[in-house]
């Protein structure tokens, strides 16, 4: 009989769990009540703001994971790869959630403003989030081996200074982009019948995201694992190569 | 609710939603689809 480990019983029940929000979420934001200026356009709010939100997230477990691998890396080699391995699988998720922040955005911009971008204070700051990670991604991707890492988790800590400015641009300057809809001051806030499909949709996005995320980690540490075996064969090849013992 | 898709923000509204299933749905599968291959002996 087949057995199940009790992290694949834990993963089948959290995938179940994540699809059965997702489809209360969306059945809540379609069911919301429609938006007196915008219509039925606005509802894209509903993943919109959770992708945003998100993708302000994963850059603080990127840069908290990076500094556990600077910490570790002299100290536990072992752990030091672990947090490496997290480090980039938040980067990725970084990347994919801040896609669909500025996707999203751009199609909801050009339906309400009648343009596709602007160069405001959150959209510049928010692309630059995006251009940062693309760019940790493709550090880690074509770096010289060896320093990769290392080259990485610095880089990360430097992205993460984007994540409170860009949070706060819209409070700091009043450009095109609205201002908060939630803790924005006495105008700020949505009809009570709106925030249950805001919340929903807000804890399915998150359930996902835990769940690639530990999907990706779980990938990258066999990735690791294989490659750190592979090294060992070949050291152990050289060590008792025939050549080697003639000598 | 119906969605008619004759107007821009109802082309729009529609196309968002899309964007984000395809996107999160086919990076998940890519990922999903590589954990269950390295588990493969």
């Amino acid at each position: 009989m087949k057995t199940f480990s009790k992290a694949r019983i834990f993963g089948l029940i959290w995938f179940g769990a994540t699809a059965l929000v997702l489809t209360i979420g969306f059945y809540k934001a379609m069911t919301a009540p429609t938006e007196a200026t915008m219509g039925n356009l606005y509802r894209v709010f509903f993943y919109h703001l959770p992708h945003t939100i998100l993708s302000f997230v994963f850059p603080y477990l990127n840069c908290g994971a990076s500094l556990l691998y600077l910490f570790w890396r002299n100290r536990n080699p072992t752990r030091a790869l672990a947090a490496d391995a997290f480090a980039l699988a938040s980067a990725e998720l970084t990347v994919l959630y801040a896609s669909i922040g500025l996707a999203t955005g751009m199609l909801w911009g050009r339906a309400a403003w009648g343009i596709w971008w602007t160069w405001d204070a959150r959209l510049t700051t928010y692309l630059l989030l995006w251009l940062l990670y693309v760019s940790y991604l493709l550090l880690r991707r074509f770096a010289a081996p060896g320093q990769t890492a290392v080259l990485a988790a610095v880089l990360a800590i430097f992205a993460a200074i984007d994540i409170p400015i860009c949070f706060m641009s819209i409070r700091w300057w009043r450009t095109q982009h609205p201002a908060p809809v939630f803790g924005g001051g006495a105008d700020s806030g949505i009809d009570p019948g709106m925030v249950s499909a805001v919340l929903w949709n807000m804890l399915a996005w998150a359930m996902w995201g835990a769940l690639i995320l530990g999907l990706r980690y779980a990938v990258e540490r066999h990735r690791q694992t294989s490659e750190a075996a592979v090294g060992l064969d070949f050291v152990r090849d050289q060590a008792f190569s025939p050549a080697l013992e003639a000598r | 609710m119906n969605i008619p898709f004759r107007t821009l923000p109802q082309r729009h509204l529609v196309y968002a939603y899309c964007v984000v299933w395809l996107l999160q749905f086919g990076y998940g599968a890519f990922v999903a689809l590589r954990w269950l291959r390295e588990r493969r002996p």
